[in-house]
């Protein structure tokens, strides 16, 4: 019952004040990076920090909110971006004065903030924008120092987390369908198949019976024409004529 | 007899007939296989990279079953003019045995075809593209054919460029997420090659990279391959049929 009125009388007691904005991520224009494995990208808090034109806006970014004390200073060992998330629990960043958020913002301009995209910073610069070492979550906050002293401050955001990737060999390419022309081709030629062959074998076992093509037999245009014998009236039938 | 007469004229000059289309069609067939083989569209490397070749052994088939069907159809019409049952006879056969194996060339090029689904482009550029180590030189021509096909065609990935994104890759090991969310090919160039913007490529913004993936790039060329080798051959099969049963009849007809 006490903390929560100490917790009270402390901003009063610092005179920090909570401004009524929370960090999101960027809406319009539609970014495919808006979060990728290592980074996230905010809108600017344009708009936000009207009247603190000496102070300058650090970005704070947390693994644990409750951790992060309004007194830490930037560029220290506790606030510093190297050893997050294992020894710093949140770690300040992307310094920047109330001319880096000219209010309002200009229509057609993207106004962002990319975390994490100081690839190469030095192994001593405390304050590096770096990529983030997991995918999190993290919530972030703005706030506004005067030499060292928090004056002002955004609410925390929501839970940002990133992007994990899967493996490759998770992609199964195994279950590919049949298409429907494969299908058909394979059915219809199938069928056709057995039909030529059953015909085949019909050929060949008729092969010298006439019961098949008894109707319709022909004579072979160069061949003399024999007139058949009927063997049990052979003595009825006249000679054959050539 | 007169009236027979006139049904055998009939049928010996439809078998004629027959005949000759399938002699043509066996001639348009090696030619399209010849084309096939001999000109490979630039997405071939990706195809050989799977060791799997398929669809060349189907074209190869293909040309030689043109040229079977072309003599046969030579050897169809002498018989029907002829109507020599042992010519016919041997005839069939061999037309049934062609058709066998144009049968299975149909079959292998639709069948190869269904198993080029996305998945399967996937799975080889996310292992293989920008490989550190290349295994064999196949790695290093997947490589260059997906730089080519994405700079010509103006796409990134398979499906997107969230495929670099979603999952990991032998790209993703040498490149770091951070700078390269997906590959510098995906951006939008200018004149020389650079990204217009490198940040905005990099962020993803409308217009600095591109969003669209390369599918539609590779299925194209594939699939007027597959299907021009697999249906011209059912097609020509189809006739083949008709002209076989019509042989078959007629041969069953012919005085002996």
């Amino acid at each position: 019952t006490m903390l929560p009125l100490l917790l009270l009388l402390l901003p009063a007691a610092h005179a920090i004040v909570e401004l009524k904005y929370t960090p999101v991520l960027t809406q319009t224009p539609p970014l495919e990076g808006l979060i990728t494995a290592s980074t996230f990208v905010l809108d600017q808090p344009r708009c936000v920090f009207g009247g603190y034109d000496n102070a300058s806006i650090w970005l704070v970014v947390a693994v644990d909110k409750a951790a992060f004390n309004n007194t830490a200073r930037p560029g220290t060992l506790e606030t510093a971006f190297q050893g997050f998330p294992d020894s710093v629990p949140a770690y300040m960043t992307l310094n920047a004065t109330l001319a880096n958020y000219p209010c309002p913002k200009r229509a057609g301009d993207i106004t962002v903030l990319r975390v994490g995209s100081e690839t190469s910073c030095p192994q001593d610069k405390a304050t590096c924008n770096g990529p983030l070492p997991g995918p999190g979550p993290y919530w972030v906050k703005f706030l506004a120092l005067e030499g060292s002293e928090p004056v002002a401050e955004t609410a925390w955001s929501a839970p940002i987390t990133l992007r994990t990737a899967k493996s490759p060999s998770s992609i199964s390419t195994t279950d590919r369908g049949h298409s429907a022309g494969m299908i058909a081709i394979t059915t219809i030629l199938s069928i056709l198949f057995a039909i030529l062959l059953a015909g085949l074998v019909a050929m060949l076992f008729f092969w010298g019976s006439d019961s098949c093509g008894g109707s319709s037999t022909f004579s072979k245009p160069e061949s003399v024409t024999v007139r058949r014998y009927n063997t049990h009236h052979v003595y009825d039938q006249p000679a054959a004529r050539l | 007899m007169a009236k027979s007469d006139d049904c055998v004229h009939i049928l010996q000059g439809l078998l004629v007939f027959g005949n000759v289309v399938i002699g043509m069609c066996g001639i348009a067939l090696t030619a399209e296989c010849i084309y096939f083989v001999s000109n490979p569209h630039g997405v071939y490397p990706l195809l050989k990279a799977t060791e799997n070749n398929d669809i060349y052994a189907a074209a190869w088939i293909g040309i030689f079953v043109g040229l079977a069907l072309f003599a046969l159809s030579i050897l169809g019409i002498i018989g029907v003019i002829k109507a020599s049952r042992t010519l016919l006879l041997v005839y069939i056969i061999l037309m049934l045995i062609t058709f066998a194996f144009e049968m299975a060339s149909c079959i292998t090029a639709a069948t190869y075809r269904d198993s080029l689904t996305p998945s399967f482009f996937l799975k080889q550029m996310l292992e293989r593209y920008q490989k550190s180590e290349p295994a064999n030189n196949s790695d290093n021509e997947v490589t260059k054919t997906w730089d080519e096909l994405m700079l010509q065609n103006h796409c990134c990935g398979v499906l997107g460029p969230s495929d670099w994104q979603e999952y990991m890759s032998a790209f993703r090991l040498t490149h770091n997420d951070a700078d390269y969310p997906w590959p510098r090919k995906c951006c939008v160039l200018d004149a020389q090659g650079l990204p217009l913007n490198l940040d905005g490529c990099k962020l993803g913004v409308p217009g600095y990279y591109n969003s669209n993936g390369c599918y539609d790039a590779i299925s194209g060329p594939v699939n007027t391959h597959a299907w021009g080798v697999a249906w011209f051959g059912f097609a020509i099969l189809c006739w083949a049929f008709c002209v076989l049963l019509g042989t078959m009849f007629y041969w069953s007809g012919i005085e002996y």
